[in-house]
């Protein structure tokens, strides 16, 4: 058993989709730290503190005001720093032809926003054992692609 | 009538060249007899010159030969007989040439009386040249000798005067005619002159007021089609505003239509998971009656939810800005039964499918239009029967869709889906493509009203159709037209 | 330009090891998967660091011997998968429990115990990442990476490739395709 939890970053500027969040992973038996911020700019001020924890996972919503999820997912995997960080796309449902501009453009995971809430924990918790795997077995990152 | 007018002014100017050409001719024929008849007249005169020349020398010969018999008579010197000697044979000469030139039979009867003429002479100054060899000399024998010769002469004189008289007839016969024909026919030349040229004049005048018609005609037409040139324009600037405008009012709607069902889907999502959160973990704190309602407000949202998704979903076929692909169809088919094999197990479901063709088309539009139609038919199946959806495919043909904006026959492919399903009447076959036209109320199927409708634009936005043909029982086809 | 390459994991912790461990002098010898004995055992200190240090690599320092099995279950499954070119006719339940001579059964519930999911799943996971490997080099066709794989149909390593995944074959492959054109300037972190 991984004796870290897994870090994971929401940034989602509702806060209802902010608590289905965070109350899902209370409910996974995986041990987790989750954090939330409120749009793109909150995310790329919290990003660049130096002494931070790079989280596991970013969850990220693409509707966001002041600054929305595909520029920050550009932004993010321009900079070598967040290598290792898988991005997971959290949105409600987009086209095919969306989905995979997302996942052209680095993000590894995207999942439509359920309307269900076990549902919701069941898609978490795949993301981030999913996550895990490649982290603990050696795989490589770089095709880790995920459509849920 | 101005048109009438050219035509005959085309015509009459034929005319006029036609007439302007034989006037030429005839009047050069005319010229070219004319010099002829002078060259021949000259050659009369010639003629009638050189006969009475010749004739002249003939007798003239003969009066040679006279005079060297009478010198020789006289002096008894042989020399002065030369000319004598000499005339005989020049005669001869003279009478072969005058022969060639002889015309009428007249004329040659006369040579030849002259000729018989000339030689009883001969014979005559023979004999008077004998008498007046012979030693003693017999004088009323050379008198009567010299008598008779001179008598011959006479009529050899006769002879040459007859023939000169009738040489002279002929050239003032001949002359006569000529003067004749000469007199006319400059009168005749001169009028036929002056009738080409009044006919110049004339056609000249014509054609040049023909012209000024026609530059004048000409110049309306210009103006005519500058000022049709100047509306055309007007008329397309206005149509590309009215497009533009169309477009514009198109984007808009679009994209409100996107917006609108992208931003309901938030709050209703939120309030679904919300839902289902409750019924997780505070159901068991609601009244009979409460949990009731809930369940009704659940059923509610996902109607809702459906109808919103499905307005997405055709709000998505709308999209202008979709590539198009070389895309193999029975991959899309694929994807399609892929996506739907849940549902089709649960039916017991099988989808027959014959070789697809590979076209030009949007893919993702494509396999929406089979998942539409498969689900369609999963949906309205017969409930204790297994699925049997066959799907057909005939080769390219040319078909004529009347009444539709396709306004001539283009080769199509045409794909056939068949289910066995409940069907539906034939009377409704145009109606179910309509948006949000349902067959059936939500308790017997619950739906949106949007699939087939996405259907016909995801044809449409191909070039092509989608019909439906319905047996109430037996089942339902669709047909999609695609453009080969 | 495109190199593909296949990792050696073996050769690649022991060179690792010899740099991190090397510093501080230590005297240790590799013994098989994932088993590293001192001689003289480090203090905590040095192993601490040692930790640190490896964790850049992405090695660990696991604690538990039910951990070390877990490992030793996955590498199995990896060489099984990776290094032999087809994988093995028996079933996969004999072969681990040959291989490190356990009950299959004892193994699979301690994998599942362990990680997040079961041996079963893990092994998927695997060849479908082998899958996608396949994919990228280019050279083989999807139904000969079907059938380089054990699956018994193209359709099988699809259907499941998008279980796993949510893609499919083809839409992975031109994904990563289109990612590779699209080359973005990488800054170096702060």
């Amino acid at each position: 058993m991984e004796l870290e939890p897994i870090y994971v970053l929401l940034a989602d500027d509702d806060d209802s989709d902010r608590m289905f969040f965070t109350d899902a992973f209370e409910e996974i038996k995986i041990k987790t730290v989750v954090q939330t911020v409120k749009d793109g700019v909150e995310l790329t001020n919290y990003l660049s503190v130096p002494e931070l924890i790079i989280p596991h996972v970013l969850f990220l919503d693409l509707n966001m005001p002041l600054k929305g999820g595909m520029e920050c997912l550009v932004e993010i995997r321009q900079n070598n720093r967040f290598k290792d960080m898988a991005i997971a796309i959290y949105s409600t449902s987009a086209s095919e032809e969306d989905i995979e501009d997302t996942f052209v453009k680095g993000a590894n995971v995207y999942i439509k926003k359920p309307s269900d809430f076990n549902q919701l924990k069941k898609l978490l918790t795949k993301v981030i054992s999913m996550n895990w795997q490649y982290h603990t077995s050696w795989l490589n990152k770089e095709i880790f692609l995920l459509n849920l | 009538m101005k048109h009438q007018n050219l035509f005959s002014a085309s015509f009459y100017l034929k005319v006029i060249f036609a007439a302007s050409l034989l006037i030429l001719v005839t009047i050069s024929a005319i010229t070219y007899r004319h010099t002829q008849s002078l060259t021949e007249s000259i050659g009369w005169v010639m003629h009638a010159y050189k006969t009475n020349v010749q004739v002249e020398q003939l007798f003239s010969m003969l009066k040679d030969a006279e005079t060297g018999q009478r010198g020789f008579i006289i002096t008894n010197d042989t020399v002065l007989l030369e000319p004598y000697n000499n005339a005989r044979q020049q005669v001869e000469n003279a009478f072969i040439q005058l022969e060639k030139q002889m015309e009428t039979k007249q004329q040659d009867d006369h040579l030849q009386n002259l000729h018989r003429l000339i030689n009883a002479r001969f014979a005559q100054m023979e004999v008077t040249l004998s008498v007046a060899r012979d030693q003693p000399l017999r004088d009323d024998l050379l008198k009567s000798s010299m008598v008779a010769g001179k008598a011959i002469m006479d009529s050899i004189h006769l002879q040459v005067s007859k023939m000169a008289a009738l040489e002279t007839s002929y050239l003032q016969d001949r002359q006569a005619k000529y003067e004749y024909k000469a007199s006319i026919t400059p009168l005749f030349s001169l009028l036929l002159l002056l009738f080409a040229l009044n006919v110049f004049i004339f056609s000249y005048w014509k054609i040049s007021h023909d012209l000024n018609t026609l530059k004048h005609k000409n110049q309306l037409l210009i103006l005519q089609s500058d000022s049709i040139a100047h509306a055309e324009e007007r008329n397309n600037m206005a149509l590309r505003e009215r497009n533009h405008e169309l477009e514009q009012k198109n984007k808009e709607l679009a994209s409100f239509n996107h917006v609108a069902s992208h931003d309901l889907q938030e709050p209703l999502r939120i309030v679904q998971t919300y839902i289902s959160r409750l019924t997780e973990k505070e159901i068991g704190l609601m009244s009979a009656k409460g949990k009731d309602y809930f369940v009704r407000i659940k059923l509610a949202v996902t109607r809702m939810r459906n109808l919103i998704d499905a307005l997405l979903l055709f709000s998505r076929t709308n999209r202008t800005d979709s590539i198009f692909e070389i895309a193999d169809l029975n991959l899309l088919l694929d994807n399609a039964r892929h996506d739907l094999s849940h549902l089709l197990e649960q039916k017991k479901g099988s989808i027959i499918a014959a070789q697809l063709p590979t076209l030009n088309v949007i893919p993702f539009q494509i396999q929406q239009l089979f998942t539409n139609l498969i689900g369609n038919s999963i949906k309205y199946s017969k409930p204790e029967v297994p699925l049997l959806i066959l799907i057909n495919c005939e080769k390219p043909a040319p078909i004529d869709f009347p009444n539709t904006r396709y306004d001539h026959a283009r080769n199509y492919y045409k794909i056939a889906v068949s289910d066995n399903g409940i069907g539906f009447e034939q009377m409704y076959a145009e109606n179910i493509f309509t948006l949000f036209q349902r067959l059936h109320h939500d308790e017997e199927y619950e739906g949106t009203g949007i699939g087939l409708s996405i259907c016909k634009k995801i044809a449409e936005n191909h070039g092509g159709l989608i019909t439906a043909e319905g047996k109430p029982g037996i089942g339902a086809t669709f047909f999609i037209y695609l453009p080969a | 330009m495109k190199i593909f390459l296949q990792y050696d994991i073996q050769k690649m912790c022991a060179a690792i090891l010899e740099e991190q461990l090397g510093q501080f002098e230590l005297n240790y010898t590799v013994l098989g998967t994932g088993e590293v004995e001192f001689l003289t055992p480090p203090d905590t200190q040095t192993l601490k660091i040692i930790q640190e240090q490896l964790k850049k690599y992405g090695i660990r320092i696991i604690e538990t011997p039910k951990n070390i099995l877990v490992e030793k279950i996955k590498e199995a499954i990896f060489e099984m998968v990776y290094k032999e070119d087809d994988l093995p006719a028996s079933k996969i339940s004999t072969y681990l429990s040959g291989k490190l001579h356990h009950s299959y059964g004892y193994l699979s519930n301690l994998f599942s115990e362990t990680t997040y999911s079961s041996i079963e799943n893990f092994i998927i996971l695997q060849r479908i990442e082998r899958a996608k490997q396949l994919l990228l080099t280019d050279e083989l066709t999807v139904s000969e990476i079907a059938w380089k794989l054990n699956y018994s149909s193209v359709a099988h390593l699809s259907t499941q490739f998008k279980n796993v995944t949510g893609l499919t074959p083809s839409a992975f492959e031109r994904i990563i395709r289109k990612r590779r054109l699209t080359v973005s300037t990488v800054r170096p972190g702060p």
